[in-house]
């Protein structure tokens, strides 16, 4: 088992009583790409906080189950938290400089892990900042502010910190979400070249950043492992309807739709309106699909739908105009 | 469309003419003092001591009463940043954030804000003559401690509620613990914010009379000891204005402009270093 970095076992996770993850059994394989693909809201950044133990911080979150990283559960209370989450990086999805120097943001981690050593330091900032591709355009101004950096390069700089501290695994929360194509693309060269040395695991909904970086790729669905294996098989032959549905860019609902109203042309309020007088005729548990194209409709009849307790299941755009929300009747 | 119209406009009214009330006051005080302050300054006012008969208008200073006042604020400032800055950041989530008692610590601090300091004063005199202690610096600094801590913390509790998640996360994704999280990423984000906190601190310090009268004590004399009694500022302005000499009264109103200075001149400083401070902070 020597290829298994990560072995999550049995894990469930809440908050205030909603499940956000559900039974996730899975291995995640040493020095490789793992991608968790799967919608928004299916649990994919809790797995990832899980992972790290960041979750501890978060209120109301239950967690059960184990996650061992050889040897040693990360979920046991009798693990150090902090020698953990050294030995496991993060990359968020909003670049976080540390307020301070670039070259203290990078020693920052080094220095409270006990080294002192001016020369050391210089060395580990100097060959972060070079893995992570930064070194040539920050090497004349080390001292100045992190925050005045372009937020590709911010981005760059956290994955230089996050190595900073030698860790084994590299969780990496939508990475370049934030960032424009260029520097997305920066990222993900890094990752590639750093996967010669670390674990990575990294959470998209971009289904074409998976395919280009993924060696292994994990499905998830509202809470629910569905997928998991070589990023090959899955791709190319995908064992379940979700998967195949998910990377055709089709967001397969279980319950069939039962009630399907068009809302195009139809402002706020007026499209919500009509969604709950038709939710009002189905009975708990059934589906009504509406049509809008009013822009903020998007994310506004979600938003009034789930107000007053009913669930969206899904929300996607059709064409350029068109976008279809799904909605189950909640009582 | 009319109608939202005139409503702000008549709001933009209001707020002028409530900006217009506070600078009015201000500008009076500053007039008054000024008027009735300024000729009775001289350079001897402040850096002289007060000699015998000061008060019945002869030779003398309030240098007693300057040095004092920074001395009584600046140690309470000091002390009470450090117990402040302890609590502010227990009230934070990481700590006990998540339970009722955040809530409990926080209207206690309000209530205290709003006691008069009178009664700190009187508590403080309680304590101290049970304890057999005079009237001193250090007992005028504890009190004055205890007067500050209500206002710094609560100006801190919302400075450090304000710090992004993101930041706090990333710091310890890193493996660091609470402690160093605290001191190394969020104090610092949070610099301007101390600040803040330390000047509004000061000017209720350094400006009041009321918990001084007793624990602090007055004198002619500039304390060498902790436990000897000090002069300040605001007692000095209440003393001479009680005299029945014009002159002395003038002079009142000449330590009154002292005062005004000094808490001027923190203002402005701790702007000045407010902005080299923000120079690392995320926005």
């Amino acid at each position: 088992m020597n290829d298994i970095c990560l072995r999550i076992h049995g894990l469930n996770v809440s908050y205030d009583g909603h499940t956000a993850l559900k039974n996730i059994y899975l291995d995640i394989p040493h020095r490789q790409i793992t991608a968790i693909i799967g919608p928004s809201g299916c649990g994919k950044t809790t797995l990832l906080r899980s992972i790290n133990r960041l979750i501890d911080l978060t209120d109301g979150a239950k967690i059960r189950g184990e996650i061992w990283l050889d040897g040693h559960n990360v979920m046991s209370d009798r693990e150090d938290v902090t020698s953990i989450r050294k030995r496991i990086g993060l990359i968020s999805q909003k670049p976080s400089p540390l307020p301070m120097s670039i070259y203290d943001n990078v020693a920052y981690g080094p220095r409270i892990h006990g080294m002192r050593d001016r020369k050391e330091l210089d060395k580990t900032v100097r060959s972060c900042l070079e893995t992570a591709g930064l070194w040539t355009e920050v090497k004349d101004r080390l001292q100045s502010p992190a925050t005045r950096l372009s937020v590709g390069q911010q981005q760059r700089l956290c994955l230089a910190r996050s190595l900073a501290v030698r860790p084994e695994v590299l969780l990496c929360d939508e990475p370049t979400s934030a960032l424009d194509p260029v520097s997305s693309q920066n990222i993900e060269n890094r990752l590639i070249e750093l996967k010669k040395d670390y674990t990575i695991v990294i959470v998209t909904h971009n289904i074409h950043q998976a395919m280009r970086l993924a060696d292994y790729v994990v499905h998830l669905y509202l809470g629910e492992l569905v997928e998991h294996g070589p990023a090959s098989e899955v791709f190319q032959r995908p064992k379940q309807d979700r998967t195949r549905a998910y990377i055709n860019g089709t967001v397969l609902t279980k319950p069939r739709t039962d009630v399907e109203i068009n809302l195009k042309g139809k402002v706020c309020p007026l499209n919500f309106v009509f969604a709950k007088a038709a939710l009002e005729n189905l009975e708990i548990g059934q589906v009504l699909k509406v049509i809008v194209d009013y822009p903020t409709a998007i994310t506004e009849v979600p938003r009034a739908m789930e107000y007053d307790g009913h669930k969206v299941l899904g929300v996607k755009q059709l064409n350029e105009t068109d976008w279809e929300v799904i909605i189950q009747k909640r009582e | 469309m009319q109608r939202r119209k005139t409503e702000e406009a008549v709001f933009k009214g209001l707020m002028i003419a409530s900006v217009s009330i506070v600078a009015a006051g201000l500008l009076t005080i500053v007039a008054v003092i000024a008027w009735k302050g300024v000729p009775a300054l001289s350079i001897g006012m402040i850096t002289q001591t007060p000699k015998g008969g000061f008060y019945l208008g002869k030779e003398g200073g309030i240098l007693n009463a300057i040095v004092g006042s920074l001395y009584l604020a600046g140690g309470a400032t000091l002390l009470a940043l450090v117990i402040s800055l302890l609590v502010a950041l227990f009230l934070q989530r990481e700590y006990i954030g998540k339970s009722r008692w955040a809530g409990v610590v926080r209207l206690s601090l309000d209530v205290l804000w709003g006691v008069p300091s009178i009664v700190y004063g009187a508590f403080g005199f309680v304590i101290m003559v049970y304890l057999g202690m005079r009237a001193s610096l250090l007992g005028g600094i504890i009190v004055l401690t205890l007067l500050e801590i209500p206002i710094m913390a609560r100006a801190l509790d919302e400075v450090l509620r304000a710090v992004p998640r993101e930041l706090k996360d990333a710091s310890y994704a890193l493996g660091t613990t609470r402690l160093e999280t605290s001191l190394n990423v969020v104090t610092r984000q949070v610099l301007p914010g101390i600040l803040t906190a330390v000047l509004l601190a000061f000017g209720r310090g350094i400006g009041d009379a009321a918990s001084v009268l007793f624990t602090a004590g007055y004198t002619d004399r500039i304390p060498t000891s902790l436990l000897d009694p000090v002069a300040s500022l605001p007692l000095a302005i209440f003393f001479q204005l009680g005299t029945p000499f014009p002159e002395v009264q003038a002079r009142g109103y000449a330590s009154a402009v002292v005062l005004l200075v000094i808490v001027l001149l923190i203002a402005v400083g701790s702007r000045v270093l407010s902005r080299r401070l923000t120079k690392y902070v995320v926005k």
